[in-house]
């Protein structure tokens, strides 16, 4: 029995934050508090490309009544601007599952991002074949973390985090910070990492720690896996 | 102007249906309305006619001369929707049809069939046709075609042929003072008063008007009646104008196909639409236009339509663009019934080809012009795809709008490829990227009454703030009107001060309180609002 080094990760080190995104990838929030973090994320991941085409977002009916409608001005700052957007207002999930796959499909738009509850294997089948034809990317916002089948290449599990609070104000709140891990993913290990939003940027980095060292700039990736596969080997 | 009046009778189109054996059997039979003095005949079948009962008479004379009179009360708003589907489906021969539904039995359609008659093999050719058609379909009717519509409505009703066995009366171009010269009065459309001063004159025909001096016709027909009476004249004889009123407007290009034996099926109606949209498209084309809005109309023949539309976000004369969007909107809305015998595309709303002008040829620049152009026509057919299945007004695009008040800051408006413009300054407050709208209350303990919270209830869930930003104070525009907005959710009728909360969860909230303490609105006080949530 050879014994793997825990610390070190699968492949010696912990895995890089992956910037590039895939096709189609699944982005959870961790309770249904953190709904509008997962947005956030996922539309971070969505704007990182320099591609100017405009962005869909998909919401249900239900979806906009319990979590409240997309803000433009809000939005902004995570690099969706009022040119780009468009938003699709779908009645069910299936009209939003087919309203994102027309998008994607259509090569007009960079990416799309649905907010779903539970889309069948199939219907995220046929959006990661969209998404590759349309040189797009998809984005399934969902509330509630699942473990189902789903054709999304990656699933991100996301959750709020304390900010580091303000420089100049101590008792306001800072930047966005999230706390973003990579469940399952087919193209290495999964990780963890923690993200801030930058203020100038409006994108998502990995936090620095210099502000506020009390968080971790990289938690070692994906430990409970590894000891899976270790055991796995053994 | 060649116009052509069918007029049907009121009977045909009414409910309840009279008892089937009874009319089959020639039994006569009226539809009766109630008037100043009882009952009145307001229509009569053939058997009633020759049993020497009228329009108009009264129900209990009626009665009287034949006692096995069946009746049914009249229902003119049935009446007139029987009308109106009628009139639709006749566009199937002209494009500009008139439901002529002045009431008193006389309801009828008005087709103006100018320059079109040589489609369907000529005037008499036309009239067969189309008495073919509505008996198919089981309305009788009389059918005159005539220069003037006035002409053709007298003909339709007063010509001494038999209408009820002939296929339609045909009064000659140019000819139609002959045509109408002896006819009754009545075919003028006048006034009784007018018509009985006339019989009381001895004039009976049309034809006995001609002789007599207009000056002399219109000074003795003083008043309101007596205007009437040369005006009338002259439209018939077409020295006066009479436009028609199209049930709808015509729509400006269209194309159609007629089948030999009816399709029944939605699958027939599929295969003929490509071709139908490549038609209109070389129409659009011609033009240098595009269409915004689309209907395909499929004529039933049982003299009923169905239709379906699709509107375009920008204008296109793509013919596979047209399916694609008709298909989505989805055929099998048509309700084809025991069948339809022709289809029509029609773009009922056209704008000059949707071109962008891409950068000069050979230039730096022109690469990009020409794939932006692509993707904005991309977008377009995008757009035109979501909103037929999903419905207008579901496709929206944010417009950023000058107001501090977040629920007025911006408006989500129905897509259109053109990009909205954007204010010209970027707004650098912080913002929530999702909004409760309306805002939702919350409960919310503050150390100081106008301070910062220092926890709230939302959603039945205590959160505790660790840290707040604010306040942020949002003032009501003062020049509307502020007791509009006084309703149970705040609509900012009074002053809102804005706080960007932190739970202990991590989570970033944007409350506000509405009110200011003692100073604002006394007999109500400060509530607490969640209106938004942070990343």
């Amino acid at each position: 029995m050879t014994a793997i080094p825990l610390h070190k990760g699968l492949y010696g080190r912990p895995a890089p934050y992956p910037e590039a995104c895939e096709p189609l990838e699944e982005v959870g929030a961790a309770r249904p508090a953190d709904a509008a973090a997962a947005m956030a994320f996922a539309l971070a991941r969505l704007t990182g490309a320099a591609d100017p085409r405009p962005l869909v977002l998909v919401t249900t009916a239900a979806w906009v009544r319990e979590r409240g409608r997309p803000f433009a001005r809000g939005l902004v700052r995570w690099g969706a601007g009022p040119g780009r957007l468009v938003w699709v207002r779908a009645n069910k999930e299936a009209e939003a599952l087919w309203a994102l796959e027309e998008a994607l499909k259509s090569g007009a738009v960079a990416g799309g991002l649905a907010s779903v509850e539970a889309p069948a294997f199939v219907a995220t089948r046929r959006l990661d074949f969209a998404a590759r034809a349309g040189k797009a990317v998809g984005m399934l916002v969902r509330v509630e973390p699942a473990q189902d089948l789903s054709a999304a290449r990656r699933r991100w599990r996301i959750e709020s985090r304390p900010s580091g609070g303000e420089a100049f104000d101590a008792a306001a709140p800072g930047a966005t910070r999230l706390r973003a891990e990579l469940v399952r993913r087919r193209d290495g290990p999964p990780g963890a990492w923690t993200l801030e939003q930058d203020d100038e940027t409006g994108r998502l980095r990995l936090d620095p720690g210099l502000a506020d060292h009390r968080v971790d700039a990289v938690e070692p990736g994906g430990v409970d896996v590894v000891r899976r596969l270790a055991s796995a080997a053994a | 102007m060649r116009s052509s009046r069918e007029g049907s009778t009121s009977s045909a189109a009414s409910r309840p249906p009279p008892p089937e054996d009874a009319l089959h059997e020639g039994a006569p039979f009226a539809l009766v309305e109630g008037g100043a003095h009882g009952l009145t005949l307001l229509a009569l079948n053939r058997a009633a006619r020759a049993a020497g009962l009228y329009r108009g008479q009264s129900h209990a004379d009626a009665r009287a001369i034949l006692p096995d009179l069946l009746s049914a009360p009249a229902e003119p708003e049935r009446d007139l929707a029987a009308l109106k589907r009628l009139a639709l489906w006749a566009e199937r021969y002209s494009p500009c049809v008139a439901a002529d539904a002045r009431a008193g039995g006389y309801e009828g359609l008005l087709l103006d069939m100018t320059g079109g008659a040589h489609l369907f093999g000529g005037e008499a050719a036309l009239l067969a046709d189309l008495r073919g058609r509505l008996a198919g379909a089981g309305v009788p009717a009389r059918l005159a075609i005539a220069d003037t519509p006035a002409a053709a409505w007298g003909l339709a009703r007063f010509s001494a042929h038999d209408l009820s066995t002939h296929d339609g009366v045909v009064a000659p171009a140019g000819r139609t003072r002959e045509a109408i010269a002896g006819l009754p009065m009545e075919a003028l459309r006048l006034e009784a008063e007018a018509l009985s001063l006339l019989r009381r004159f001895g004039l009976k025909r049309i034809g006995d008007l001609y002789g007599l001096p207009r000056a002399g016709l219109a000074r003795r027909f003083r008043g309101e009646a007596g205007l009437r009476l040369v005006e009338r004249l002259d439209q018939a004889l077409g020295a006066a104008s009479e436009p028609l009123v199209p049930e709808r407007p015509a729509p400006l290009y269209r194309a159609w196909t007629q089948f030999a034996e009816p399709l029944t099926d939605i699958e027939g109606v599929g295969f003929h639409l490509p071709d139908l949209a490549r038609t209109l498209a070389g129409e659009l084309e011609r033009d240098g236009q595009g269409a915004r809005r689309l209907r395909l109309t499929a004529f039933r023949v049982d003299g009923r339509v169905t239709t379906i539309e699709a509107g375009l976000s920008a204008s296109s004369a793509a013919p596979a663009h047209m399916t694609r969007l008709l298909r989505e909107k989805g055929l099998e809305r048509l309700d084809l019934g025991f069948g339809v015998d022709a289809l029509m595309l029609a773009a009922c709303r056209a704008e000059p080809a949707w071109t962008r002008q891409g950068e000069m040829a050979g230039g730096p620049r022109a690469q990009a012009g020409d794939s932006q152009a692509a993707d904005s026509q991309a977008l377009a057919g995008l757009i035109d795809r979501l909103q037929a299945r999903l419905g207008e007004g579901a496709v929206r695009r944010p417009a950023l709008r000058e107001s501090w008040v977040p629920e007025r800051s911006e408006a989500w408006t129905p897509a259109a490829p053109a990009q909205p413009p954007a204010p010209a300054e970027a707004d650098a407050r912080l913002r929530p990227i999702l909004l409760l709208d309306p805002p939702e209350p919350v409960e919310a303990i503050a150390e100081l009454p106008d301070g910062v919270p220092a926890r709230f209830v939302w959603r039945r869930a205590p959160r505790q703030v660790v840290k707040a930003d604010g306040p942020e104070r949002l003032s009501p525009e003062w020049w509307r009107d502020p007791a509009a907005g006084r309703t149970e959710n705040p609509a900012l009728a009074r002053t809102r001060d804005y706080y960007r909360v932190e739970d202990d969860q991590g989570r970033r909230y944007w409350l506000f309180r509405e009110g200011l303490y003692n100073r604002e609105d006394l007999d109500r006080a400060p509530s607490w609002w969640m209106h938004g949530v942070f990343p």
